[in-house]
């Protein structure tokens, strides 16, 4: 399954291609990977990488390249996520470096969200953020998700659960 | 390339998807996966069944699933391998159990060897192969290929063995 091509004001959501795997990498070499799982060497990066594209071959969703439409620069990967083990289907997203403050993560997640509700049939979805990522415990609260409790992810430790408005939540607009 | 099939006188390789799952999770779990990569739990086997997936989204070739012409039922994994990280481009192969002692391994490897050679126009190919794996030294033999002890290898317990071109391998039975 290849991903569609998704649109917001300033970005497009599409599929995940070789190019953007050095970017990636190179995400993944720096010191913004502490709330994802840490560094990786280029080939665990590539690894990592291609998982995510093999979860599209087998759920049929997953993230999306998020390119800065004006631009074309690759600004993160947002989508729907929902490996083998994870406790519910999530909206997930990370932001390449230099491409925070934006909104950019915000504008892309809730597209992607959008997308889960009105294609996938997806009725709720939740968020696994690291306790002490502010910024990406902002971007949920800008969702309109709330902290529902706390977990422990077998390998990646203690992880929070922000729940999102489901779509009818949404369409009433009791999630803004 | 991404619809690439291979047929040979009893298999037909495909590119894999969803439904070899399961097969090469009971594989990654089991003892069978001694000379491969065992792995931890089924999440590891999904991720890394993940990889071999988007191998051909990545580079535009990778592991087939083997089938015969009867069904579509996946009896192992063979092909071209080649992620971030490798010393040189690899033809691999992994049997499920059902599927063992009938050639298959032999008659799917040789397939790519020469798919490898002749379509992907690579000028060399190896195969790594881990300390004990009698079995697949013997199949690499009778394909052909050669230990290439001068060959940098991935880790101290692997062997490379090198295939020839096809216009260069010794008689079959040879080795």
């Amino acid at each position: 399954m290849t991903a569609p091509v998704l649109t917001t004001e300033r970005l497009t959501l599409g599929p995940l291609l070789p190019e953007h795997t050095d970017p990636v990498a190179a995400f993944y070499s720096s010191e913004r990977t502490d709330f994802v799982g840490g560094r990786k060497t280029p080939e665990m990066a590539w690894r990592h990488f291609a998982t995510e594209i093999g979860h599209w071959t087998l759920r049929g969703y997953g993230n999306f390249a998020v390119t800065e439409t004006a631009t074309g620069q690759l600004v993160g990967l947002v989508g729907p996520w929902f490996p083998y083990g994870w406790p519910e289907p999530e909206i997930g997203w990370m932001l390449l470096d230099g491409f925070e403050g934006r909104g950019f993560a915000t504008e892309a997640a809730e597209r992607a969200r959008a997308w889960a509700y009105d294609t996938l049939g997806w009725t709720t979805a939740i968020s696994l953020i690291s306790p002490g990522n502010g910024p990406s415990a902002a971007v949920a609260q800008r969702l309109g998700a709330w902290l529902e409790k706390e977990t422990e992810h077998e390998r990646f430790g203690p992880m929070q659960i922000w729940r999102h408005p489901g779509p009818n939540a949404l369409r009433a607009g009791d999630g803004q | 390339m991404t619809e690439a099939i291979l047929t040979t006188e009893r298999l037909r390789l495909r590119r894999p998807g969803p439904q070899d799952l399961e097969g090469y999770r009971r594989f990654v779990r089991s003892q069978r996966a001694r000379y491969f990569y065992f792995a931890k739990n089924d999440e590891e086997a999904w991720r890394l069944f993940c990889i071999e997936l988007a191998h051909w989204d990545l580079r535009g070739f990778g592991m087939f699933a083997i089938t015969t012409h009867e069904d579509d039922n996946c009896l192992g994994l063979v092909g071209h391998w080649y992620p971030e990280g490798w010393i040189e481009r690899e033809i691999g192969w992994l049997l499920w159990p059902e599927a063992e002692g009938k050639g298959y391994g032999f008659e799917a490897a040789r397939a790519c060897v020469d798919f490898a050679f002749d379509v992907l126009a690579w000028d060399t190919a190896v195969s790594y192969i881990e300390e004990g794996n009698t079995r697949s030294f013997a199949l690499a033999e009778k394909l052909g290929a050669y230990w290439d002890e001068a060959a940098t290898t991935r880790a101290a317990d692997l062997r490379v063995y090198r295939h020839p071109h096809p216009s260069e391998r010794p008689e079959e039975g040879s080795a």
